[in-house]
């Protein structure tokens, strides 16, 4: 049994006979493709294959979620059977909320599918090759990176009616540009279209910022105004998103908690999560209870309209699923950072002194409920003098509050785009940002 | 022929100079209790084939789970073919260094397998330590957010290579997270994190004493909260608690000693090292420093025999009395350096390439007792547990935020502090050690590297160390 469709019809026929109350099956099928390189070399090609089914089932008010790769008939009975026999002898869940009752009509959303990046085949070792020479030609000394083609297939089906399909693809390529080992840049292309790659553009932004990189001075611990690229941006609105589910707030894994309605940002952001964005990464007709998805506006004019909701936890704060779902916790689908003004280079100019951050890593918490981080900043770390970018900096650490940073915004660069890289360690999908300008924000430096 | 033997045999005649195919399952459940209720629990049944070829050169991965032999043929034509073409965009062909091979099967066989223990069993325990430490007459603290995780998983490997390696094993590992939000009207909130995790059955969580733990660890809350003062601004000599060795070892000396790392291949995403190859046999940090890392620690969470290019695993002597002595190496790495693999080579799922990866790394203990470290301190800090943390792509320049920490005047421990920061480059951690206490104590976790992501499980760990005349950080 290897369609799509008749593994998930399968899970729901035999689950609802073997004592489920309700089933949802959601069977995703996806090829995937990547090469990697360093040292302007390729050190790996990848390819997998893999077909796996996701079973929610509830019993009794009682919840419960497998991930299954073993599809064959008696490999989904027995994973139906443990599901059942756990059921039976766990307590009732707390927020319970059945599954929506569908059918439901679902808009078709543009751009998601491209042939060309499900066909890519031996070809993307000419994207990456493109990448790495037009990294060096701009200055750089080594170069790194990874591209990856996916292709996705899912099919939902619900003891509720819905039967619902949706394919995608996607590509992202990352390329990190190494002039010395102290020396970096860093460029992004990503899409769901293979016209969305463009090797050259992210290789010699790589490069440029490699270079640019070179004779660092050190920085000094203290407060700066800061000009965020897309790339650093992305990483605050991934972790702003994450901490937006239901889920975490619950967790208090969140710095959002007790903050709806609040006004804890500046008023010059507004932020929404839009899962029916054409040529989206992250776009969706549906989530995985089976509602239809929509737009969902976080955060008006600095003030926090809502968190993202699936069932479970919209009950729990009496309110409806914002069809964000995830069966164990709601996630974000794409990310929109509305823009502002200014064009880069206005927004640049408005710094009289301050920071430039390309990128921001490893971004850890020391307390999530009052948003206490700090990260590495890199690839392309410099001072602005005038508003303009004057010399390398090294050494420095950003030291923050999330909310802090949120509320010090000073304005957005006109034009967002879409990104998505390795170090949105909170697995948004995508979040599409302009540049972000700040002010009185801390950094600190190693003292021994 | 199985598949793993047929995908190997089918590689070499496609051309491979080298195959391995891993059939790997991880049979996992996992248990999730917030503020009392349990939320949705979840099983993972995952098994697949992983399959790594190397080519004139160009080294190839793919993974199938729907294990037929007619998808399997695909996907290792189309590795061989990948692999072929990607040799155009190198400069140097990949080689794997020379290894002895194997026919073995090895297994940790749990005292209580998982199943023994009822799912009633598992939640009531979760149900007991939340009723704990959700009594402000038990812990002395509010504490609002009590989330309680169990991830019990056993994953069996079958792995072959074309140098004749035929390798079978068998291991369980059980993890316990725990995350306390205490908070305190006007002071704000303070949480921690607990992590427990060994390679054995349910006999380790009765081990552990997680009732005794989770509730002492939720009273320090309350007292942080409620008692810690502002760190000094002046110098101070620092004792750092066995936790907190415990990861900046694993952080600023076991990943700047991975050798991919250091040789590049994975500077686009964690990064590279400080650490360059010459550097073997250069002085780093104090004499009373030594590093191993041993992945045949019984019962530890990075327990492994062999590795997942089927070497022989053994300790490695990372860095001995303060100087850099090895690296940790699979077999491109080694065979880049001119050396043998030190059985580092570990991947997290079938569907994974294996990267050079740490087992249970940890400093080696000295020979004082812990009163003799804090008795000739005028002026420190003790920093016993530890919030934040993060270190840069080169693993140079590292920070740590204290959870635990205490105030040091004139030899005695006394009241709290609250979030001292300490913020070094690593040869300003590992020179300013002075000594050594005799304990090891070690902490699970999971380490994260590679693209796509690898979580990894290991241990870390060490003894209480002393470090003169920091000053600690911030702005």
């Amino acid at each position: 049994m290897t369609a799509i469709e008749d593994v998930s019809s399968f899970i729901v026929d035999t689950g609802l006979k073997l004592g489920a109350d309700e089933i949802a099956a959601m069977t995703v099928r996806g090829i995937s493709k990547q090469v990697r390189f360093a040292n302007s070399e390729i050190t790996v090609t990848q390819t997998w294959d893999e077909t796996s089914a996701g079973i929610l089932l509830k019993k009794d008010r009682r919840a419960l979620v497998a991930s299954v790769t073993d599809l064959s008939k008696e490999g989904l009975r027995k994973a139906l059977r443990d599901l059942l026999h756990t059921a039976r002898v766990m307590k009732p869940h707390e927020s319970y909320a059945p599954l929506p009752e569908g059918p439901f009509k679902y808009q078709p959303i543009e751009g998601l599918y491209d042939k060309r990046v499900s066909q890519l085949g031996d070809e993307a070792v000419d994207y990456v090759e493109a990448a790495i020479n037009s990294a060096l030609a701009s200055g750089g000394k080594r170069t790194a990176g990874t591209l990856l083609a996916k292709n996705t297939e899912y099919s939902l089906v619900t003891s509720k009616n819905v039967e619902a399909t949706h394919r995608k693809t996607a590509v992202n390529l990352a390329v990190r540009c190494l002039a010395n080992g102290e020396s970096s840049g860093m460029g992004v292309a990503c899409g769901t279209n293979l016209g969305d790659l463009n090797p050259e553009e992210a290789g010699e932004e790589a490069g440029r910022l490699a270079k640019m990189s070179l004779n660092p001075v050190a920085g000094k611990s203290g407060r700066y105004n800061v000009v965020l690229s897309r790339i650093a941006s992305a990483v605050i609105f991934d972790i702003m998103a994450g901490m937006d589910s239901a889920f975490y707030v619950d967790y208090g894994r969140s710095s959002l908690v007790d903050r709806l309605g609040e006004r804890m940002a500046s008023e010059k952001l507004s932020i929404c999560d839009d899962a029916q964005v054409k040529g989206g990464m992250g776009s969706t007709p549906f989530d995985d209870e089976g509602y239809p998805t929509g737009k969902t506006s976080i955060v008006e004019k600095g003030v926090l309209r809502s968190y993202l909701h699936n069932s479970f936890t919209a009950k729990k704060y009496q309110t409806r699923s914002t069809a964000n779902a995830g069966w164990i916790d709601p996630h974000a689908w794409n990310i929109i950072v509305e823009g502002g003004e200014p064009s880069e280079e206005e927004l640049l100019g408005e710094v009289k002194a301050g920071l430039y951050v390309n990128n921001i890593t490893y971004v850890r918490f020391q307390d999530y409920r009052q948003g206490d981080f700090s990260a590495v900043v890199r690839d392309g770390v410099f001072a602005i003098e005038k508003g303009e970018i004057t010399k390398a900096v090294k050494g420095l650490r950003l030291s923050e509050n999330l909310i802090h940073v949120l509320q010090n915004i000073t304005a957005l660069s006109r034009d967002a785009r879409q990104i998505s890289h390795w170090w949105m360690e909170w697995d948004t999908p995508s979040v599409k940002t302009p540049l972000l300008s700040l002010r009185d924000i801390g950094f600190t430096v190693p003292t021994k | 022929m199985d598949l793993t033997a047929f995908a190997v045999a089918h590689a070499s005649k496609l051309g491979a100079e080298y195959a391995e195919a891993r059939l790997q399952s991880d049979v996992g459940n996992v248990y999730l209790m917030k503020n009392g209720n349990p939320e949705v629990a979840g099983f993972v049944r995952e098994r697949g084939l992983g399959i790594r070829v190397l080519v004139n050169g160009g080294l190839g991965f793919a993974s199938v789970n729907l294990l037929n032999k007619r998808l399997v043929e695909k996907r290792v034509r189309e590795a061989v073919g990948m692999a072929r073409a990607s040799v155009r965009v190198m400069r140097k062909p990949i080689r794997l260094s020379d290894e002895k091979t194997f026919e073995d099967r090895w297994e940790v066989k749990p005292k209580v397998p998982f199943d023994n223990v009822s799912v009633e069993e598992k939640m009531s325990l979760f149900s007991d330590l939340n009723k704990t430490v959700s009594s402000p007459e038990e812990v002395g603290i509010s504490i609002p957010y009590r989330v309680f995780q169990l991830i019990e998983k056993t994953t069996e490997k079958h792995f072959v290579n074309s140098g004749g390696t035929i390798l079978s094993s068998r291991i369980p590992r059980i993890l316990f997270l725990g995350l306390l939000t205490g908070h305190e009207t006007s002071k704000g909130t303070e949480q921690d994190s607990i992590e427990k995790a060994e390679s054995r059955g349910w006999e380790a969580m009765k081990e552990w004493n997680l009732m005794d733990h989770v509730k002492e660890r939720a009273k320090i809350l309350g007292k942080i909260l409620k008692t810690a003062e502002e760190a000094p601004k002046e110098r101070v000599d620092l004792i750092l608690g066995n936790q907190v060795v415990g990861l900046m070892v694993h952080e600023s000396t076991g990943h700047p000693y991975e050798a991919d790392r250091i040789l590049g291949r994975e500077a686009a995403q964690a990064g590279e090292s400080f650490v360059t190859r010459d550097m073997l046999g250069k002085r780093i940090g104090a004499e009373v420093v030594s590093v191993v890392d041993d992945p045949t620690l019984k019962n530890s969470y990075g327990y492994y025999l062999y590795d997942d290019e089927g070497v022989s695993a053994r300790r490695r002597f990372l860095m001995k009395d303060g100087i850099i002595n090895e690296f940790l190496h699979n077999r491109e790495t080694a065979s880049e350096m001119g050396v043998s693999s030190n059985a580092s080579a570990r991947a997290s799922s079938f569907d994974r390439e294996p990267l050079v990866r740490m087992g249970n790394t940890f400093m080696l203990p000295g020979d004082y007792a812990f009163e003799e470290l804090v008795e000739d301190v005028q002026l420190g800090v003790y920093i016993k547990t530890f919030g934040e943390w993060n270190i840069d792509d080169r693993r140079y320049n590292m920070r740590f935020v204290g959870r635990e920490c205490y105030l040091i005047e004139k030899g005695d421990v006394k009241g709290m502090i609250r979030r001292p920061i300490l913020e070094l480059t690593t040869p300003g951690f590992y020179g300013s050690i002075d000594a050594l206490d005799k304990s090891l104590t070690f902490e699970g976790a999971t380490c994260g590297k590679g693209d796509p992501g690898q979580g990894m499980p290991v241990w870390h760990g060490g003894p209480n160390a002393r470090l003169r005349n920091i000053r600690l950080g911030g702005i």
